[in-house]
């Protein structure tokens, strides 16, 4: 993301001592950590030991970070590492014991830039949603629950008339796709630039 | 390089409001996924962000080990051996039922704190052959720091005994 101006504010605020930028660098990227620990399908236990070191390696490399914006790609082959390390520990007691999981996720390159884009795109996703008005984040919350809520449930809840929820549908999309943190992302991913290579 | 794609997974397809729905409801539930502990264990870690050590990770943990040789080798049960490695200096640590004991590789004098949450709890000597020796046993997860005269300065993850 060389340029999403957001990310690089964020670690560059961090790096002078902000908390809260540090705070906001997690909660955007938490996801994207744990979701390469559970590819790996790591227990709980072992979930919290990557998660401290990948957090605690971050903070000691954060003043060093050349490229802000190459924090995604740090944060998930860091991770990827990490995994990969308790899994050889595991792989010499109980994995010889058992036979081999095929769930794990063997990394390679490729698996972790599907990674990185996705969890970038999730990311500028969420931004964009939390730039919309509430009467938009709630309508968008009801349409994608799971299961679906029902335009009747919708029309109780929110007090839309049944006959205008496609409609406000329609623009509070809309508005998501002019949302700041939306262009920022359509323009890093048509330009190939979210990997930073 | 222009994405001219219009498949399932490219930028051009959230034009669709449908797939842009579904790919919010993504994005929001990869979120919900993550469990608060591991955002605030995150959020937590900025704490050591002026300390100025070299991170020494945990790259043998015989606890595991214990586990699944406890039938076969129940002598070893009683004693944990942990080493912990950064580029400058290993720690090694022999913990048994009263004490913890380590090592630092390779062996020179040194300074030894024991910090928790709180802060140093404690602040021991690295003798001439590297030893050292933490006592009592802190209940609660610390680090080490252990910083030698030649300028090496290094810290371990999170331990719990």
């Amino acid at each position: 993301m060389r340029d999403d101006p957001s990310v690089v504010a964020l670690v560059i605020r961090a790096t002078a001592g902000d908390q809260v930028a540090w705070d906001e660098i997690v909660e955007r990227y938490a996801p994207l950590v744990y979701g390469i620990c559970t590819r790996y399908r790591l227990s709980r236990h072992d979930i919290e030991d990557v998660g401290q070191t990948v957090w605690l390696l971050l903070v000691e490399h954060l003043d060093k970070l050349r490229e802000p914006a190459a924090l995604p790609g740090w944060l998930a082959t860091t991770t990827a590492r990490e995994c990969l390390r308790v899994v050889a520990a595991a792989n010499k007691t109980e994995l010889r014991r058992n036979e081999r999981d095929e769930s794990t996720w063997f990394v390679d390159d490729k698996a972790i830039d599907e990674e990185i884009l996705m969890a970038e795109r999730n990311a500028g996703l969420r931004a964009g949603f939390a730039e919309l008005p509430a009467r938009c984040q709630q309508l968008l919350s009801m349409l994608i629950s799971d299961p679906p809520s029902s335009y009747a449930s919708i029309h109780d809840a929110l007090g839309i008339p049944v006959g205008s929820i496609g409609p406000q549908r329609a623009r509070c999309l809309d508005r998501l796709r002019r949302s700041n943190a939306f262009l920022a992302l359509g323009e890093n991913e048509t330009a190939g630039k979210v990997l930073g290579r | 390089m222009r994405d001219n794609r219009d498949d399932e997974d490219s930028f051009a397809a959230l034009r669709d409001d449908d797939k842009l729905l579904a790919a919010l409801g993504e994005a929001l539930s990869a979120r919900e996924a993550v469990p608060s502990w591991f955002v605030e264990t995150g959020k937590n870690s900025y704490a050591w962000h002026n300390v100025d050590a070299e991170l020494a990770q945990l790259t043998y943990d015989s606890y595991s080990d214990q586990r699944m040789a406890a039938a076969t080798r129940s002598e070893t049960a009683d004693i944990r051996a942990l080493t912990f490695t950064s580029a400058h200096m290993s720690i090694e640590l022999e913990v048994t039922e009263g004490s913890l004991l380590g090592q630092i590789i390779p062996p020179r004098t040194g300074t030894l704190e024991v910090l928790t949450a709180a802060g140093t709890i404690m602040t021991t000597t690295v003798d001439e052959i590297g030893c050292f020796a933490v006592d009592p046993k802190p209940d609660n997860s610390f680090r080490l720091r252990c910083r030698t005269p030649d300028g090496t300065d290094v810290l371990t993850g999170w331990i719990t005994l």
